[in-house]
């Protein structure tokens, strides 16, 4: 029984030697012709945060292969929502109940580099690592790439723009536009009369809006946007506009 | 010349009605070839077709039924594995795939 499943085991690594094309790798892992323990690698997907790095997964085969998926787990950290950033354990339902027999070492390592393009945070392996990604895309990102340059050798460079991934230069860039564009939505309430000015009436606990409204209904100067002292009778105008007097 | 045929040793080869490179999805031998767990190929390991005409040695077909994993779906397209019943009989008694008669469709 068990020379049976080692013949299939050996007739798969033989093919996936000859494939040079997919750069799937896949071994005994330890010294001897032990069939039931392997060590696969595969490249990190382009366009993710992973790319350029190579991940080692740990195999192992039970007895009654292929009847049975193969049990693998990362050997390489990684951070993603389906697999454990700890013990490198996976989430992946063709390698537990969507297993079949016709299924291959190589099926199933194509299966994980595929996990690692498209992360299912709604049914997570680690939670911490999948309410980043839902919370903090950016962020989960940043980490993401961090790790894949410290454990599994992606290159240190940030993945250039165009190919998806984000930089730490691309996201400050991003955050700064964010930030600009909040201002000019946030100056455009004003309707082109000083900040400071509209905001002394602010103060008294009423919105942007109001204030801003109440000095057009008064025929308050806008004064080029610039701040200026108002006059008593306008103040006083204001304010009763603004407690709904006149 | 006359020549007299004193004696003769007839050779015959026979093939499953297969794609010539095909292997069976479970064990990965050829269809001629046996299943993993058999010594002769031929009538002793036939292979079965299922209904949605995916085909693998019989053994290995049932080894895979047999197991709750299975859910009685063929492997490769995961609907439900049916017998296509050419050769029923003798095979189908120590099937668990034997729902072929039950469901008309």
């Amino acid at each position: 029984m068990s020379s049976n499943r080692a013949r299939r085991i050996a007739k798969e690594l033989a093919e996936i030697q000859n494939d040079k094309l997919s750069q799937i790798t896949a071994e005994p892992a330890g010294a001897g012709d032990d069939l039931t323990h392997l060590r696969g690698s595969f490249p990190g997907p382009p366009d993710t945060p992973y790319e350029g790095g190579t991940y080692h997964v740990d195999i192992k085969i039970a007895s009654d292969y292929p009847f049975r998926p193969p049990n693998m787990r990362f050997e390489t950290k990684i951070w993603h929502p389906n697999v454990s950033s700890v013990t490198g354990a996976i989430c992946l339902d063709t390698l537990s109940t969507q297993w079949s027999p016709v299924l291959t070492i190589k099926s199933a390592l194509i299966s994980l580099q595929s996990l690692l393009s498209t992360p299912e945070p709604k049914d997570p392996q680690d939670h911490e690592v999948a309410s980043m990604l839902i919370r903090n895309p950016s962020e989960f990102e940043h980490v993401a790439r961090e790790w894949a340059v410290k454990y599994a050798g992606a290159p240190k460079r940030e993945v250039a723009e165009g190919s998806g991934g984000a930089t730490a230069e691309s996201l400050r860039k991003k955050s700064q536009d964010a930030k600009a564009n909040e201002a000019k939505v946030a100056l455009a309430a004003y309707h082109g009369y000083n900040k400071d000015l509209v905001d002394r009436f602010v103060a008294m606990g009423f919105d942007v809006e109001a204030v801003v409204s109440a000095f057009e209904y008064v025929g308050i100067d806008r004064n080029g946007g610039e701040d200026y002292e108002l006059e008593e009778a306008y103040m006083g105008d204001i304010t009763a506009r603004l407690f709904g007097e006149a | 010349m006359k020549v007299t045929i004193k004696e003769w040793n007839a050779v015959a080869a026979w093939r499953w009605d297969m794609p010539d490179d095909d292997v069976c999805g479970i064990c990965r031998n050829p269809y001629d070839s046996t299943c993993s767990k058999c010594k002769y190929p031929g009538d002793d390991c036939p292979l079965l077709l299922g209904e949605c005409n995916h085909s693998f040695h019989m053994h290995c077909i049932f080894s895979w039924l047999r197991q709750d994993a299975a859910q009685e779906k063929c492997p490769m397209c995961r609907q439900p594995f049916k017998s296509k019943n050419q050769e029923a009989g003798a095979t189908e008694a120590e099937t668990p795939a034997t729902n072929a008669d039950t469901s008309p469709m």
